[in-house]
């Protein structure tokens, strides 16, 4: 009991900084009220310094599943989500502030802040919680309070009818992907008799892994493929992306991606794909296997596809953050091969999360950083389609140049992080004999240059027609601040891609008595394994 | 009749034969059932309450699987889970009442198509 409080602090500590916004939101003095940012900040700042100094090897002894993910997992999770915070700044109670400044007297009930600020951190908790959870009850409460608070953040991101509607598609779709794998984790429950998924991981090793358990990983992941907005679950990612405010779906193109993510790596690992055919383990079942790789393939390829055809560039960015899903599901589909740094699928898949989290929020910041005023009425709007960049970097030259840099690894230009984290996953699938699947990639990494060269150019070549409005810079200058950042990072990153990939091959190394379970597993690579690649 | 007491009965089964055939399967068999009502009633009706309303049958239905599993594994754990469903079931019937009536204010409808603004 002493010992799982330990593991969440630093959950406790982000609940703590949740409860203080609810009440000084409502303050009402405006100085008060403003410091529900900083209170979210201090808090993400405490639970990173909290994650990252969890003694791991006392953790170990608490008999996780991937006791070592824990501290890596949620330092990472802390790490992008103070960009987030950063861009979130304003977004909600803009217009209502100004009312207030020019003498409308406050009303709390009116206000949103205090909630917004909040519903944001008990996402990130949930993130969090997924890292750490070692039960199935566990991680469906986690899965749900990381989505749940999405959905009002959604709602409330911006008064137009539109982001009603994003919430309203958004929420329903969840709630059905939600009873997906809830039906999922009871036929696991009916399979091993057990919630615990060290046990399952155990039941499985010993009796083999049965047709009940099969059919109900299957639904689990269908409907984690929610969150992760993989196909055959993608459906509301554009609409929400469109509807929600810029910043929020920074927010939705992360948060609830890492916990299905994280959610994935431990249902997985359960099925013993510690053992991979190439070291003589059964790897993962062939129905599972197949279903993945299908779910990979299409994922990539519609999202890819798709995002061509759109001309918005929220949509755009919302298939390519689908087309990135199924980038991450090959790492998945590879497994952890032998543990070493260029056949290890899982940290791949986990080195790509942390690229995509930083290189995907420029974007994203770049859209929340421009806006302009709406047509007849002094509301700010975003900017909306990509025409709207053109010329960008002359007219702002560090956004323009954000979105460049972006873009550029999102696609996976050679000298920027997106490169080396595709690079990772490409050498993990070949040597995981998934050769198809790697060519099916590099197919669609040529397809997504095209959308993704159209952003770069517009931004890039200065030929704007002046009779379009212009946009000007958001008064926030937090959300510049997030842009540029993750721009920089792309490339500040780079030396530290030996270390950071060490450290996610640790994460999902599985401790010895897990590997050691199943009787034909001939060489269970665990953390040795993954010790003697580090050197 | 609840489900816990159903199932209680067929533990006690006073009659002879009678419940005491109900089995596993019996129960797995109405689970599967409900899930797929849900899904079909999800997937075809377009009124935002019977949507929500099927989602709910597809929570009830994996808590049912759950506490029939847990009949069966003689543990408790599956009693625990749905616990723990029920009580987010609640919290999402919040939310999304709180969502419909959010939604009837601006447009008078529960139709689902009504709701088209965001298309492309």
């Amino acid at each position: 009991m002493a010992l799982k409080l330990e593991l969440i602090r630093p959950e406790i500590a982000l609940f703590i900084a949740a409860c203080i916004v609810m009440i000084v939101g409502l303050s009402k003095q405006h100085a008060t009220r403003t410091a529900c940012a900083w209170i979210c900040g201090v808090g993400l700042v405490v639970a990173g310094f909290l994650a990252a100094t969890t003694p791991v090897p006392r953790i170990a002894t608490g008999a996780g599943l991937m006791p070592e993910l824990i501290p890596y997992a949620k330092t990472l999770i802390a790490a992008a989500a103070l960009p987030i915070l950063l861009l979130l700044t304003g977004t909600v109670d803009r217009d209502y502030e100004h009312r207030v400044a020019r003498g409308e007297r406050f009303d709390p009930i009116r206000a949103t802040r205090g909630e917004f600020y909040a519903f944001f951190l008990f996402s990130v908790m949930g993130v969090m919680l997924c890292a750490s959870a070692d039960d199935l009850i566990w991680l469906f409460l986690a899965l749900e309070l990381t989505s749940l608070p999405t959905y009002i953040m959604v709602a409330i991101s911006t008064s137009r009818l539109r982001s009603q509607e994003a919430a309203v598609k958004y929420f329903f779709l969840g709630a059905f992907g939600a009873a997906m794998f809830l039906y999922g984790f009871a036929m696991l429950y009916g399979a091993t008799g057990t919630t615990m998924l060290l046990q399952m991981a155990r039941s499985f090793g010993e009796h083999g892994v049965g047709t009940l358990a099969v059919v109900g990983m299957l639904f689990a992941i269908i409907g984690v493929g929610f969150k992760i907005a993989a196909v055959p679950m993608h459906f509301y990612t554009p609409d929400v992306y469109q509807g929600a405010s810029a910043p929020v779906a920074a927010h939705l193109a992360f948060a609830p991606k890492a916990a299905g993510f994280l959610t994935l790596i431990l249902l997985l690992t359960t099925l013993g794909w510690s053992a991979l055919p190439a070291v003589g383990g059964p790897g993962l079942p062939e129905p599972i296997r197949v279903a993945l790789w299908v779910m990979a393939a299409l994922t990539m390829t519609v999202g890819n596809v798709m995002a061509i055809l759109q001309t918005s560039i929220k949509r755009i960015l919302a298939y390519s953050s689908v087309a990135h899903s199924g980038y991450m599901l090959v790492g998945l589909i590879a497994g952890p091969g032998d543990g070493s740094l260029w056949r290890n699928g899982l940290a791949a898949s986990l080195f790509y999360l942390l690229s995509y989290a930083a290189m995907n929020l420029g974007a994203f910041a770049v859209l929340a950083c421009v806006e302009r005023r709406a047509r007849g009425s002094d509301e700010h709007a975003e900017i909306e389609t990509v025409e709207d960049l053109r010329g960008l970097c002359r007219t702002q030259p560090a956004l323009g140049w954000t979105m460049v840099v972006c873009a550029l690894s999102l696609l996976g230009f050679p000298p920027l992080l997106g490169f080396f984290a595709k690079l990772f996953l490409f050498t993990s699938a070949i040597s995981a004999g998934e050769l198809p699947l790697a060519v099916v990639m590099g197919v669609n990494s040529a397809i997504a240059a095209f959308y993704y060269l159209r952003l770069v150019s517009a931004a890039y070549f200065d030929d704007r027609d002046e009779r379009l409005p212009s946009g000007h810079v958001t008064p926030f200058s937090g959300r510049v601040f997030a842009a540029v950042a993750s721009a920089l990072s792309t490339v500040a990153l780079l030396p530290f891609i030996g270390p950071l990939h060490a450290a996610g091959r640790r994460a999902v190394s599985t401790p010895a008595p897990v590997a050691q379970a199943p009787a034909d597993a001939h060489a269970p690579p665990t953390r040795a394994a993954a010790a003697a690649s580090d050197r | 009749m609840s489900i816990s007491s159903l199932a209680a009965l067929a533990a006690a089964a006073p009659l002879e034969g009678g419940l005491r055939q109900v089995t596993l399967y019996h129960y797995l068999f109405v689970s599967a059932a409900m899930f797929c009502l849900g899904v079909v009633g999800f997937l075809t009706r377009r009124n935002l309450i019977i949507m929500f309303l099927c989602t709910e049958l597809m929570f009830q239905a994996a808590g049912l699987a759950l506490i029939a599993f847990g009949r069966y594994h003689l543990n408790f754990t599956g009693d625990v889970f749905v616990i723990f469903v029920l009580t987010i079931a609640a919290a999402e019937a919040a939310l999304a009442l709180a969502l419909v009536v959010l939604l009837f204010r601006r447009k008078e409808t529960l139709d689902a198509s009504a709701w088209a603004e965001l298309r492309g």
